[in-house]
């Protein structure tokens, strides 16, 4: 091996342990669980390593990272069959393995009505909502249009609003402050 | 990051005037901002050891095949 060949290993390990608390949050997002979140990142830094020479150095390890754990899920969801689809009783037992980290019930509300949406509504919103993708790359990762992508988040906005019953009227009480601004914000 | 920002404010900027009362916010910051809650809950576990082990894993594999290769 040489010593530029070792470089470049380096970096790459540590850009992919870099991007993995990203990549996992985007797999729990997915999957609903964090067991199956889990098994799908280690599938997918098994698959990243396996097929490091595809990378090309310099490009976004981030988007390369998120398209292998996608194309995985995907995979293995068309493998398995499409699973049994969520119910509440699924869900809490989900809350149980982590109930820490769900401490605040309306975040609990909100993972509920995100794992209803359909899958490809979920994943633009995650991908340009959360995970820090510009639609350009959300659309690359998903391998379909900008439009599509776009198209998809509004949706998943529109399906979520419904869901949470967030009608424009001030259902959350932290929301008092941002409300006061964007009040002050518009004038009204 | 700041495009990000700035297309968030400007779908905020989107919800029609009328729809806007004192004490209501645009819904769709609201959603916007538990999602955020949400994904950074996750980031903030941190890397599991499982991966830490794995990626050792990973790079002993890769380094004894490679002296066996030298040989």
């Amino acid at each position: 091996m040489s010593r530029e060949d070792e470089i470049d290993d380096r970096g790459f390990k540590r850009d992919l342990l870099a991007s993995l608390p990203n990549l996992r949050a985007f797999a729990v997002s997915l999957t609903g669980r964090h067991d199956k979140a889990d098994d799908l990142v280690q599938d997918t830094i098994m698959k990243a390593w396996a097929n490091q020479s595809s990378f090309t150095a310099g490009t976004n390890m981030r988007a390369w990272l998120f398209t292998i754990l996608r194309n995985e899920f995907y995979s293995q969801m068309r493998k398995r069959g499409r699973e049994v689809q969520d119910s509440d009783g699924l869900f809490s037992e989900r809350f149980s393995v982590h109930p820490e980290q769900y401490g605040r019930l309306d975040l609990q509300d909100f993972r509920k009505a995100l794992d209803k949406l359909p899958d490809d509504q979920r994943e633009a919103i995650v991908l340009v909502g959360a995970a820090g993708f510009a639609y350009e790359e959300a659309a690359a990762i998903c391998g379909c249009a900008v439009g599509t992508i776009k198209s998809r988040v509004s949706r998943a906005r529109t399906r979520l609003q419904e869901l949470l019953g967030v009608s424009g009227e001030s259902d959350y009480g932290p929301d008092a402050g941002d409300a006061a601004i964007t009040s002050r914000a518009f004038g009204s | 990051m700041s495009d990000d920002e700035n297309r968030k404010k400007d779908e905020m900027t989107t919800i029609p005037h009328n729809e806007l009362r004192p004490g209501a916010m645009p819904p769709n910051a609201s959603i916007s901002r538990k999602l955020r809650e949400f994904y950074n809950a996750v980031q903030e576990e941190g890397i599991p050891d499982r991966f830490l082990e794995l990626l050792e894993r990973l790079e002993q594999a890769e380094k004894n095949a490679k002296s066996v290769n030298a040989k």
